[in-house]
């Protein structure tokens, strides 16, 4: 006999299975998808371009936009596209995980990824099999390891990481002529992105900056906070405060106003989130080098939807701006260094060619012309 | 009653063939049919059909994902039925992929397999350094194992205490010696090392390679603790520790066994992972893995209390936890890492709460006593209405969406409001012995009519109701 406990788990399990039966089919979260043509929703019919995260933060949020933005502009819909924004949390094996997923699925027919660590070759394997598949793969933000794995991908869409450590100790030098001891923060110490703008950042600050510390936080914003405060405490000497990744900036100030030493560190970050913005706004960072994520995911989706159709004009258009190696396959999306609106030592400095130095007001305007709240 | 011949009771069905299987392993049977039950979902719901048209690559790669959960799945279901508690099988992942890539590297320096610069050169290696860095893994595995058992045997730390120092420092431990063996080995003090020997690679990357080991592990395991005297000791242990020890049982070697089971399988599991995801990275690898391991467990039918639970039940456990991640992600298209936890904590209390019915009295069992009960009916209503909108969610905020999940909240909210409230009716009922307790002597005769009906036909609940709990029970007290 079926009693009346088992009647009421089944009807219980029942139920989950309703919730599921509802709502997954739809799909959820940051499906960027237009309706198809013919008012049906495509739902998650026809095929996916997936901007696939090294993990969360306000920049992959601005990068959304980009992303929504080139889905609306390009009519991926009416290609049958659908453009998608997952998620990674940081580690390798979460982005081996999804890749590995995307190939047990048909309807992936792109993926523009921002590899979490360069060194690992786990990933450009998982990369290489997708394209053996026929997904187009295109790296956003952080690339692969150029050296060994270049093979793994057809582009890279992003600032050129080496260039923009370069300019931010640039912005360091013009702030302490006399040089200085810094400490870098960042997420993943072997994320190529880290790596290029951690080596950068030496090259421009120049030889009479010195490295103390290199502290890594796994993505971790609450150990982001703890590795500035150890690099203050062990470090009695250190005047330079670098962030390298864009929540590593408010981490940075967060600990500076605790311990109130604001007047003994010069503070260069990358990136604004708008936390950061504020904080610049209220003297709280010297300099921001600020890469374009809006730009790279709406790049990203507009190279990814031109190789999925073979738009040979298209492609030939964004070519156009892929010159600057021999290999053509970098697609530079642009840097702008941000200088607080008035009193900086940086607003007689030059920088690079391909940088945009702007004052903090005019940096705003930029992002409310953008609908973006940081970059 | 008479009994006839062959010792059954007269008058009663002999158990069909298929109904004793079913008692003895109903934890497994009704894992399979969940099994199958979430794949024909996934199936149904999935516009892409993933499962129809990739179906032997999704097969393998759920296989391949469940047999590393599974076997350290296995080592944590073997300490949790001896009765203590495992949680340091995260750490030990992490730790035991720093040592096995850390002594590649060492053995390649040893066999002068290094670049012009002096680094390591971690392609095509002899198979001997491979054989050497597993084995030394496994024995470290064994260390921690050991250490555990010191402390909770010898020094007397609750487990939970001993194997959450390991959880703890084993990782930071691994953090530490990896940038000190990159600067011993390698030209920098990196905080990760990669491997890229193919034939490393493929241990955690092919498919059967995980598969074969975890099926190994398991028969082994089945057998130590189907068939063998250590492991009808060990489930005696986990059912009552000191009447174990009073019938002369060597409690401190079985746990001993047991915490080295766990964190050997740990340790290989972690050299699995260490290989899928290309070398060792101890600030993430297997972060929160032993809360998988714990929950695969339980889900396949080990109780926390110890002494109950199956090493089919735990692998099977692991499957089901395995297909419902997948099915997620196949069937929630954008970000389903969002909804994952969501859903498989769902069903894992579900899973769970079934089979501890299974094992309680069915109708006895009272889940909203009181004003308890009237709040957590009022909570689960709301709380699976909003998990109804929330998936039916697509981020587009157009009126008809909105309208969507409003009416998708609604209806499961008022589904659930419907049963919880049946059920809570239900069990407010007089039963049996309250009717005796409240009725007037004058209704004697109708009242003992009636409680004999309800006491008849509730021991006639129990007996079906225990039919595969308490054969299983009973199965495993032979064991024990």
């Amino acid at each position: 006999m079926f009693s009346a406990s088992r009647f009421f788990s089944l009807s219980v399990l029942l139920l989950a299975l309703v919730v599921l039966a509802v709502g997954c089919g739809k799909g959820g979260g940051d499906s960027t998808a237009t309706p198809s043509p013919g008012g049906s929703d495509d739902g998650g019919a026809g095929k996916r371009i997936i901007i696939l995260t090294n993990g969360t933060s306000p920049f992959w949020d601005a990068a959304k936009i980009g992303a929504q933005e080139a889905a609306a502009d390009l009519k991926t819909a009416e290609a049958g596209l659908r453009v998608v924004v997952d998620t990674n949390d940081f580690s390798d094996k979460g982005q081996i995980d999804k890749l590995r997923s995307y190939q047990g699925m048909s309807d992936v027919a792109g993926v523009g990824i921002s590899i979490t660590n360069s060194g690992n070759s786990s990933i450009a394997d998982e990369l290489r099999k997708l394209a053996k598949q026929g997904v187009k793969v295109i790296t956003i933000d952080s690339d692969i390891d150029r050296k060994n794995d270049r093979d793994s991908r057809i582009a890279y869409i992003g600032t050129d990481n080496v260039y923009g450590g370069e300019e931010l100790g640039k912005a360091a030098k013009g702030l302490k002529p006399d040089g200085g001891n810094y400490a870098t923060f960042v997420g993943l110490k072997g994320a190529a992105n880290a790596i290029e703008r951690i080596g950068g950042f030496g090259v421009g600050a120049g030889d009479k900056f010195k490295q103390k510390e290199n502290f890594g936080d796994g993505g971790d914003q609450n150990t982001a906070r703890k590795n500035v405060r150890d690099a203050i405490d062990r470090n009695a000497d250190l005047d330079t405060l670098v962030g390298i990744w864009s929540y590593n900036a408010p981490a940075i100030v967060d600990i500076v106003t605790q311990l109130k030493r604001r007047k003994d560190f010069t503070i260069v970050t990358f990136d604004a989130e708008p936390i950061a913005i504020d904080h610049m706004k209220n003297g709280m960072i010297d300099a921001m080098a600020v890469q374009n994520p809006h730009a790279m995911g709406y790049e990203g989706v507009r190279m990814l939807k031109a190789l999925i159709t073979d738009d040979k004009d298209a492609l030939a258009a964004m070519e156009k701006r892929m010159n600057r190696t021999e290999e053509k396959d970098l697609f530079d999306t642009g840097l702008k260094i941000i200088i607080p609106d008035e009193g900086s030592p940086l607003a007689e400095t030059k920088f690079g060619d391909n940088t945009n130095k702007l004052t903090l007001s005019k940096f705003t305007e930029w992002l409310k012309s953008k609908g973006l709240q940081g970059s | 009653m008479a009994l006839n011949s062959a010792g059954g009771i007269q008058g009663a069905q002999a158990p069909s063939g298929l109904s004793r299987l079913y008692s003895r392993y109903a934890t497994e049977c009704g894992l399979l049919i969940a099994i199958f039950a979430v794949i024909v979902i996934a199936i149904l719901i999935d516009p892409t059909n993933a499962y129809l048209e990739k179906p032997w690559y999704n097969a393998t790669e759920i296989l391949r994902h469940a047999s590393i959960l599974g076997i350290f799945a296995m080592g944590a279901g073997i300490v949790i039925i001896s009765g203590g508690i495992d949680l340091s099988s995260g750490s030990v992942i992490a730790f035991s992929g720093v040592i096995c890539c850390s002594m590649i590297l060492g053995l390649c320096q040893f066999a002068g397999l290094v670049d012009d610069t002096g680094n390591p050169v971690t392609a095509n290696l002899p198979g001997w350094i491979l054989v050497v860095a597993i084995s030394g893994t496994l024995g470290v595995g064994f260390i921690v194992g050991s250490f555990h058992a010191w402390l909770i045997t010898v020094v007397r730390l609750p487990p939970f205490i001993a194997t959450l120092a390991s959880l703890v420092g084993l990782r930071s431990l691994g953090r530490v010696l990896i940038q000190d063996v990159n600067r011993v080995f390698t030209s920098n003090a990196n905080t990760q090392i990669y491997i890229r020997d193919a034939t490393y690679k493929s241990l955690g990357n092919e498919w059967y390679i995980p598969v074969i080991i975890c099926a190994v592990v398991a028969l082994v395991l089945f057998t130590l603790m189907r068939s063998t005297v250590t492991g009808r000791h060990l489930y005696a242990i986990g059912g009552n520790e000191d009447a174990a020890r009073l019938s002369g049982i060597s409690t401190e070697k079985k746990k001993w066994l047991a915490y080295c089971i766990g964190t050997m399988t740990a340790a290989l599991a972690g050299i699995l992972y260490s290989s899928y995801v290309g070398g060792a990275m101890p600030d993430r690898d297997g972060l929160g893995y032993e809360l998988n391991a714990i929950a695969a467990a339980v889900v396949g039918g080990c109780s926390l209390a110890g002494g109950l639970g199956t090493i089919s039940g735990i692998v099977l456990g692991a499957i089901f936890l395995r297909v419902v991640i997948d099915a997620v992600a196949k069937t929630v298209k954008d970000n389903p890492d969002e909804f994952q936890g969501m859903i498989v904590g769902l069903l894992v209390v579900l899973a769970v709460t079934f089979n501890e019915l299974r094992s309680q009295k069915g109708d006895r069992k009272k889940f909203f006593p009181g004003a308890l009960g009237i709040v957590n009916i009022i909570s689960l209503t709301v709380l699976m209405g909003l998990v109804a909108m929330l998936v039916t969610s697509d981020g587009d905020s157009s009126t008809d969406d909105s309208r969507d999940k409003l009416f998708a909240g609604c209806l499961v909210a008022g589904i659930t409001f419907a049963v919880l409230v049946a059920r809570k009716m239900f069990e407010s009922r007089p039963t049996g012995e309250q009717a005796l307790v409240s009725t007037p002597i004058t209704a004697n005769a109708q009242s003992d009519s009636s409680a004999g009906g309800s006491s008849s036909e509730s021991g006639k609940q129990e007996i079906e109701g225990d039919g595969p709990g308490g054969g299983e029970e009973a199965d495993e007290g032979m064991d024990s």
